[in-house]
């Protein structure tokens, strides 16, 4: 449980790697080119404010001289003493020609009025005013065209006063009264992207021209232009800013001045307006960001899936395994390493089912094999060995004399001691001597000596291992004695043609002879006495005269008609 | 939806209904219009959004056929600020139709009926008759006079708390007619001036009117109309006293009154001078007066921002700037009388 604590799962560990890998350089380049965007639309957007201010300079300024110029033409002529009628007329059709004069006034080469024409009050004709000290007339001569302060007629509609000295001073002076109310035809077709416009200030701040001509009408009220001149200040000579207009809306503003009577044109345009190809890159570049965001996170799942998902596989393959099922089998096609690992794992796992399956029956075959017979059945790699057939083999059997009445009485312990050591001395002998263990019941053995593994002169073998039986036994009988046990010990062989193979059924196998040969050495072992080894003649024929053994004559044999020749083998007894 | 208080903004129609039950009585009225707001009210939204609608008051001191130019060009000004009559905005006409005794008496009743803004067209007796029936509804106003001498309202920049208009420059330019009607007679020692005893300027306009003689250095015959039958007489009295020609004052009651004064005129062979451009128009000889089109648009623009929502003392006087001269040459050569070149290159329109 320890090991889990702090366990990070390597799926979140790629997950969140892979994520930022390609989330991060994302967001990155998203900023950058935002706050570049945002820069240049910014730079952009000051320019064309800059050049729609100049250009709207340049109409209002466009308005007043084509007043003046039209002024002009009053004073090209020089004047003399006698009542002047074509300039009234030339005055009169000046007047329809420009509606925003509203009175105009001549003045001869002594500055002496000669003609004052309005379109409100009476005209005057010839009165011959000495105009001289006007500081219209004064300025006019300094600078030939003057402008005079604005003024607010009746607090109302503003006035400009325009005054024109001749190329020459006998052509006289002409002073204009202009409505300047009538700059709103201009002003209100200057328009700054959808909803912005223009606005003029004159020198000291207050509010000429607009759009909204009720603010005109109030221009010369300090609280009206005040808004206006806070813009005008703010742009100062930085050509543009962002501030708040009179309706407390967030504007981009930018000013140019108009030349001639020095005033200010001021153009600006709502900051959501201005603003609106920065706001609607952002907003793009924020959608690819999210879109890409979730790019990402879909790339990095699909691949940390891709990273994981065998080794996941793995795990499971090795628990599979370890559960004991050999035959799980895990299917990775990534073509890597992993693949390569998976491919190992399998040949593991095939590995390991092999091997259990060789111990599985190794343990099934040492069942009734002496050890190395089974190792050598198993190094053949098949049970063709085990397969039934006929063949020469030498059968022995043993038992105890006496046991049945011994068995039953002494105590269960006594009895399973007995036969504990007596089992464990005969199983040492058959496995020193490669027989092959039958079977056991209860004090009785069947050894089988040249099946399945046919062995050098089995015979002879098989008549080693009854003596070194016998010699074992007597020993142990020896000791039993002592303890009071009287038990005996005795062997019978035959030698013959058996069938033998493998019978049972299921897992449940045995290893057996069957023939006359085994019956006959069963009556042989049934008929020894304590401490005798009977063989038939064949066993003694195999052994030859390598051992000396001795004719025991024919003894009448239980199943066989006739008397069977018996030969016995003496041993050293202890 | 929104239930309606009763006797707030209604359609037209329903104020026509409601007019036609006045003989009902008062209080008769008003339960049935609460009915009918009522019910409007809970039977179909439409309806409720019909009645949502603002509704303009318009006094009217004359009928219908003698304003249709000047509502055409207020219908123009508030189209200009996105109102249309019947779609979005309803107007309750009112006409005095020539009696402007009864202007009172009308703009009570349309104070009584709550509409959103009334409108005061056609001279200073209607603006003045609006005035004085109610202090806190927005009037606006349109009148040749000056609303700052009239007392209408209290500076041009800043007029009041509910009134505000258009000026056109009419009533101010009177002695530019009798300076013309003297440029085009020069010989006549004496004209004639008519003027309108009813008018709240009369005073002032023959004031300047002597003081201008006095300059110009013509006698003055004042002769006073304030209906329609006393107009022959003012013809005939100009034959009778000869005076050189006739000079109108401003007065809306003369200006509505043009084609009759232009036959009058031509029938008595007196060479006139009104305010308005429908005289010459009508064979009158000329007129020298504010451009009516452009103040009556103006006033419709005005009374679109306040029903926008704008405060009229927000809204400063608007003076109409141009004033038009337009003479009639075929009217001349039939009284014998010709132009000179300066008053012809000064005309804003020349009628051959």
């Amino acid at each position: 449980m320890e090991v889990r604590q702090g366990f990070r799962s390597l799926f979140q560990k790629y997950l969140l790697v892979l994520f930022m890998a390609v989330a991060t350089p994302l967001a990155i380049n998203a900023v950058i080119e935002a706050w570049f965007g945002y820069r240049d639309q910014r730079a952009r957007l000051d320019q064309l404010l800059g050049v729609q201010a100049t250009s709207a300079a340049a109409e209002i300024h466009d308005f007043i001289y084509g007043i003046t110029n039209d002024l002009g033409w009053l004073v090209q002529l020089p004047w003399n003493d006698e009542p002047d009628e074509r300039r009234r007329t030339d005055a009169l059709r000046l007047f329809r020609q420009a509606p925003a004069i509203v009175t105009l006034t001549l003045l001869d080469h002594r500055s002496l009025e000669r003609l004052y024409i309005s379109r409100i009050g009476l005209n005057r004709i010839d009165s011959r005013t000495d105009r001289s000290f006007d500081p219209a007339v004064i300025g006019a001569r300094a600078a030939r065209t003057w402008f005079g302060d604005v003024t607010y007629n009746r607090g109302s509609e503003p006035h400009l006063t325009i005054a024109i000295f001749g190329n020459r001073p006998s052509v006289g002076t002409v002073i204009a009264e202009v409505n300047l109310k009538l700059i709103w035809d201009v002003i209100s077709a200057i328009k700054v992207g959808k909803t912005g416009f223009a606005f003029v200030l004159d020198r000291p701040g207050r509010l000429i021209a607009h759009p909204d001509i009720s603010l005109v009408l109030r221009g010369a009220e300090e609280a009206t232009s005040r808004p206006f001149q806070a813009i005008r200040d703010a742009i100062g000579s930085a050509g543009s800013t962002t501030g708040r207009d009179i309706n407390g809306r967030d504007v981009a503003a930018a000013a140019a001045p108009v030349a001639g009577p020095d005033w200010t044109v001021v153009v600006q345009q709502p900051l959501s307006e201005a603003f609106g190809p920065i706001y609607s890159a952002l907003k793009r570049t924020a959608a690819i960001l999210a879109i890409g965001t979730v790019i990402a996170g879909l790339l990095a799942y699909a691949l940390a899936h891709r990273m994981t998902e065998p080794i996941r596989r793995l795990e499971e393959g090795t628990e599979r395994i370890r559960a004991g099922f050999f035959d799980h089998r895990i299917t990775i096609e990534t073509g890597d390493e992993l693949q390569r690992l998976a491919n190992s794992f399998n040949r593991m796992a095939a590995d390991l089912s092999l091997a259990q399956a060789h111990q599985e029956r190794i343990a099934r075959l040492r069942r009734f094999l002496a050890p190395q017979v089974a190792d050598l059945v198993d190094r053949t790699g098949d049970d063709s060995v085990l397969e039934g057939r006929r063949t020469e083999v030498v059968v022995v059997f043993c038992d105890l004399r006496g046991f049945t009445s011994f068995s039953a009485g002494v105590a269960p312990e006594d009895v399973m001691t007995v036969l504990s050591e007596y089992y464990e001395a005969l199983g040492r002998i058959i496995t020193q001597f490669a027989a092959t263990l039958i079977s056991f019941t209860g004090d009785g053995l069947m050894v089988l000596v040249n099946a399945p593994v046919p062995v050098e002169e089995p015979a002879l073998r098989a008549v080693e291992l009854a003596v070194e039986m016998q010699r074992s036994v007597q020993e142990l009988i020896a000791g039993w004695r002592s303890r009071g046990y009287r038990v005996g010990f005795g062997v019978g062989l035959a030698s013959g043609s058996a069938t033998v193979g493998r019978i049972g059924y299921e897992s449940r196998f045995d290893y057996t002879a069957i023939g006359s040969v085994v019956n006959l050495a069963a009556r042989l072992c049934a008929s020894a006495a304590d401490r005798e080894i009977l063989m038939d003649a064949e066993v003694a024929e195999g052994v030859g005269g390598r051992r000396s053994l001795t004719g025991l004559g024919n003894r009448q044999i239980k199943g066989y008609d006739e008397a069977v020749p018996v030969f016995g083998i003496s041993f050293d007894t202890p | 939806m929104r239930p309606m208080p009763i006797g707030e903004s209604m359609t037209s129609a329903e104020l026509n209904a409601v007019t036609c039950g006045r003989k009902f009585g008062r209080i008769g009225r008003r339960d049935v219009l609460a009915l009918l707001a009522g019910a409007a009210a809970w039977t179909s939204p439409s309806h409720a959004q019909r009645l949502a609608i603002p509704v303009i008051g318009y006094l009217c001191p004359e009928s219908p056929g003698l304003f249709a130019s000047r509502l055409k060009a207020f219908h123009e000004g508030l189209g200009e600020i996105g109102f249309f009559e019947g779609r979005n905005v309803a107007i309750d006409y009112q006409w005095a139709d020539g009696q402007y005794k009864r202007l009172p008496a009308l703009a009570a009743d349309l104070v009584a009926r709550n509409v959103d803004v009334i409108v005061a067209p056609g001279g200073a007796p209607v603006a003045l008759a609006a005035k004085a029936a109610t202090a806190s509804k927005t009037i606006v106003f349109e009148m040749g006079g000056d609303p700052v001498q009239l007392g209408v309202v209290d500076s041009l920049p800043r007029p009041g708390a509910n009134i505000t208009g258009v000026s056109s420059l009419s009533v101010e330019v009177s002695p530019k007619r009798l300076e013309m009607m003297h440029e085009l007679l020069p010989t006549a020692a004496k004209l004639a001036v008519a003027a309108n005893p009813t008018s709240p300027t009369v005073n002032s306009q023959l004031e300047k009117l002597r003081s201008a003689a006095e300059i110009l250095g013509v006698g003055l015959e004042v002769l006073m109309a304030s209906t329609e039958n006393e107009f022959e007489a003012v013809f005939a009295a100009v034959t009778k006293e000869a005076a050189g020609g006739l000079v109108f004052t401003s007065d809306p009651y003369f200006a509505f009154r043009s084609g009759q004064l232009a036959a009058l005129a031509q029938r008595y062979g007196v060479p006139a001078i009104t305010q308005s451009r429908d005289f010459p128009i009508s064979g009158g000889l000329m007129s020298y007066g504010g451009d009516f089109v452009q103040s009556h648009r103006r006033a419709g623009i005005y009374a679109g921002r306040v029903l926008k929502g704008e405060r009229p003392s927000d809204l400063p006087v608007q003076l109409v700037t141009k004033v038009e001269l337009i003479i009639n040459l075929k009217a001349a050569k039939s009284l014998g009388l010709e132009f000179s070149p300066s008053l012809v290159s000064g005309a804003d329109e020349v009628m051959e």
